[in-house]
């Protein structure tokens, strides 16, 4: 039984499906789902906007996907260029060619990813080298939570810390100056309460309080 | 060797949907099939099989021992399995891996759930066990090496004699009465292609293969079951392939007369 | 010189079985996901006596290298008995024959459902570690590797799981314990994929009829939506929606 329930944003209780589950007995195009018999059914444990038809999963590797922006660290330096680690079972490929700086053995650098073929070579591009700050890394399911509706979350995390916060899709965020402790702790919460409602109030509460 | 892989299962795909197979006969046929007993001498027992180009032989070997602790009165089967590399280019050196492994296994139950070997009459007195050792050893890889290893080992368990037993020791050269099998068991293997059911795959069928069903059966029984394989089958498909096990099991029980 | 005579004993009595159950009637069962912490996936069962823990790591690398696909994910599946599993004397660690040849017929059971087509170039890899076995514990395990799969989410068709079956003085059972592994007729373990009933696993030893054989699997499969019900269950409550959350 769905049951929908409208809090005082409006946001809208989706249901928590597993793989296997049906979600509607026409085929319909959406990521984690998979057709079969003209019935369409989840292929992931994951929640499930049924109004919206959309299917987000709870939890997962991550995959990198065309146009994401990826947090890694270079791993090794070639000739023709720079192998990177993307917190993912696939590596990042930097070419010498599309960088203009010169990278070293454990830089960390945010970078586009610009191309991803059928067996997974991810080529990179746009890369930055991030100095200092910190690294957070949550679970890649849990970024979109982070991010926010048209970045409604960042926005508010950036504005209350002060910090400059670059968010990888990759699961991996890095965070510079102001209240970075804090920016840090709030992150944590939103990855472990992802799934939950009321959690917009919630993280607004935790950062007017400890941002004294 | 992938690329032709690849090639190979269309073609036999291609084939199966016309009706065919790789070679001229029906999908619940079987290949020419030979059981040959006691070509070893060494050994207590021996046989070998041909089952198309498919070679496998069994050895059996007797030795003294002492029972398992939960069935004391009972001796002691052991089945072994060795894929040998001169049986095929993708068989490397080494210890049995899980396709050996399996392979003994499937063959042992079948033996094993019929009691067609009579381990009681293996008994000599407390702590004292006859222990029958079968080893298979696949010589040349053409399909269906569970059939061949089966009968192979069938038939060397009938083929043998024990030897005689003195005090402690086994006199080799002196070989007594036949071990007492009471059972023929054998064991027909299906192969799943798309949707379609095959019996006693050949090679190139096998690389086509989704799922595999071995089922091991006496006159009257079915003695042990075994699916391999990523595919599925449903249950209708299981019991029809019983029927047919039944009726194709008889045929090849009479090769082991 | 006394030759000891092992007393079968009796498995039926008025239609109730050694531990009160009916011929068609689960063992209580408890499934939890999400147990371990640095897994990516995890489940824990409790099937009767059995305890059962299954974790999941990956997708991730291929070790060794030379076994990775190209184009889907390989999956490796290890089930494996601690050697204070059972009531017998302690057994050696490590795998033996019996654990690789379960080891290979679970990984099957997983290459049907996982879309490892999705992640090619990587492994999955599954560990199913019986902690304390009661019978029937690669059934509880691959119910429980099905909830770490999900857990870790890693994407699948269905969410597999098993039960074995017996007989009991001819009739079939479901279910089998320890007691009734060894002494009972007949050992069919079975495990599919409860939308549509497809056979992933299928094992039997004993001796069985045609008209047996067909009324074990259909005792089976009545029970396979009850399991399934379990682990949907297990997976639905560890991510329960809470209004309110502990600070």
């Amino acid at each position: 039984m769905l049951k929908r329930k409208l809090s005082n944003k409006g946001e809208q209780m989706a249901r928590v499906v597993v793989p296997g589950e049906l979600l509607a007995d026409s085929p319909r195009k959406t990521n984690f789902t998979y057709v079969e018999n003209e019935k369409t059914y989840s292929s992931i444990l994951g929640l499930f906007d049924e109004v919206g038809f959309r299917l987000i999963p709870l939890e997962g590797v991550y995959v990198p996907s065309l146009y994401d922006i990826v947090v890694g660290v270079v791993e090794e330096v070639k000739f023709a260029g720079y192998t990177v680690d993307i917190n993912s079972p696939y590596q990042g490929f930097l070419p010498a060619k599309d960088s203009r700086y010169e990278y070293e053995l454990g830089d960390v650098i945010s970078a586009k990813v610009k191309q991803v073929d059928e067996v997974k070579n991810i080529i990179l591009e746009n890369a930055r080298k991030l100095r200092e700050g910190e690294i957070v890394e949550i679970s890649p399911a849990k970024v979109p939570r982070v991010i926010g509706k048209k970045n409604s979350m960042l926005n508010l995390l950036r504005t209350a810390t002060g910090s400059e916060i670059i968010v990888g899709n990759n699961g991996r965020i890095w965070i510079k100056g102001g209240n970075s402790a804090l920016a840090a702790r709030a992150i944590l919460k939103i990855e472990k309460e992802a799934h939950t409602t009321g959690l917009t109030e919630r993280i607004e509460t935790l950062l007017r309080e400890e941002g004294k | 060797m992938e690329i032709l892989d690849e090639i190979k299962k269309d073609y036999v795909s291609d084939l199966i949907k016309k009706n065919k197979r790789v070679s001229e006969r029906g999908f619940f046929e079987y290949r020419p099939c030979t059981v040959e007993k006691g070509i070893f001498d060494s050994a207590e027992g021996s046989a070998r099989v041909k089952l198309g180009k498919t070679q496998v032989v069994a050895g059996v070997k007797i030795e003294l021992g002492t029972p398992f602790k939960d069935r004391p009165e009972e001796g002691v089967l052991s089945t072994t399995a060795e894929l040998l590399p001169l049986a095929s280019p993708t068989f490397e050196p080494g210890p049995p891996d899980e396709g050996a492994i399996e392979l003994a296994r499937i063959v042992d139950r079948g033996i094993r759930s019929s009691n067609a070997i009579d381990l009681t009459s293996l008994f000599l007195e407390q702590d004292k066990v006859l222990m029958v050792f079968v080893d298979i050893y696949v010589l040349d890889h053409d399909g269906n090496l569970i059939d061949a290893s089966a009968l192979a080992a069938m038939a060397a368990l009938l083929d043998t004699k024990l030897p005689k037993v003195e005090g402690d020791q086994l006199i080799r050269t002196e070989r007594t009465e036949k071990l007492k099998v009471t059972q023929k068991v054998v064991t027909c293997t299906f192969s799943k292609i798309n949707s379609s059911i095959l019996l006693d795959p050949e090679l190139d069928e096998e690389k086509a293969t989704s799922a595999r069903l071995t089922i091991a059966t006496t006159p009257e029984h079915v003695c042990a079951i075994q699916k391999g394989g990523r595919g599925s089958f449903t249950k209708e498909e299981l019991f029809n392939l019983v029927d047919i096990s039944f009726e194709k099991g008889n045929e090849l029980r009479k090769l082991l007369e | 010189m006394m030759v000891v005579q092992m007393e079968k004993p009796k498995l039926l009595i008025d239609g109730k079985r050694v531990d009160g159950r009916a011929l068609d009637e689960l063992r209580p069962l408890k499934i939890q996901a999400g147990v371990l912490n640095k897994a990516d996936g995890s489940a824990y069962v409790e099937w009767g006596n059995n305890r059962i823990l299954a974790a999941v790591y990956g997708p991730r690398e291929c070790v060794p290298r030379h076994d990775a696909n190209p184009y889907r994910a390989v999956i490796h599946c290890r089930y494996l008995m601690a050697p204070f599993s059972t009531l017998d004397e302690h057994g050696r660690s490590g795998p033996n024959r019996r654990s690789i040849e379960i080891s290979k017929v679970i990984k099957e059971v997983f290459e049907n459902v996982v879309f490892a087509e999705r992640f090619p170039k990587t492994a999955i890899d599954i560990f199913i570690e019986v902690l304390q076995a009661d019978g029937g514990t690669r059934c509880a395990g691959i119910t429980a590797a099905a909830v770490a799969l999900a857990d870790a989410g890693i994407p699948m068709k269905d969410l597999p799981c098993a039960v074995a079956v017996g007989k009991i003085e001819n009739q079939v059972a479901l279910d089998f314990g320890k007691l009734e592994d060894n002494y009972g007729d007949g050992d069919m373990p079975i495990a599919v994929a409860p939308r549509n009933n497809e056979i992933l696993l299928l094992q039997m030893d004993g001796m069985f009829t045609k008209d047996e054989l067909r009324k074990a699997v259909e005792l089976a499969l009545t029970a396979i939506p009850k399991i399934n019900a379990l682990q949907v269950d297990a997976l639905k409550k560890h991510y329960a929606m809470k209004k309110e959350i502990e600070g």
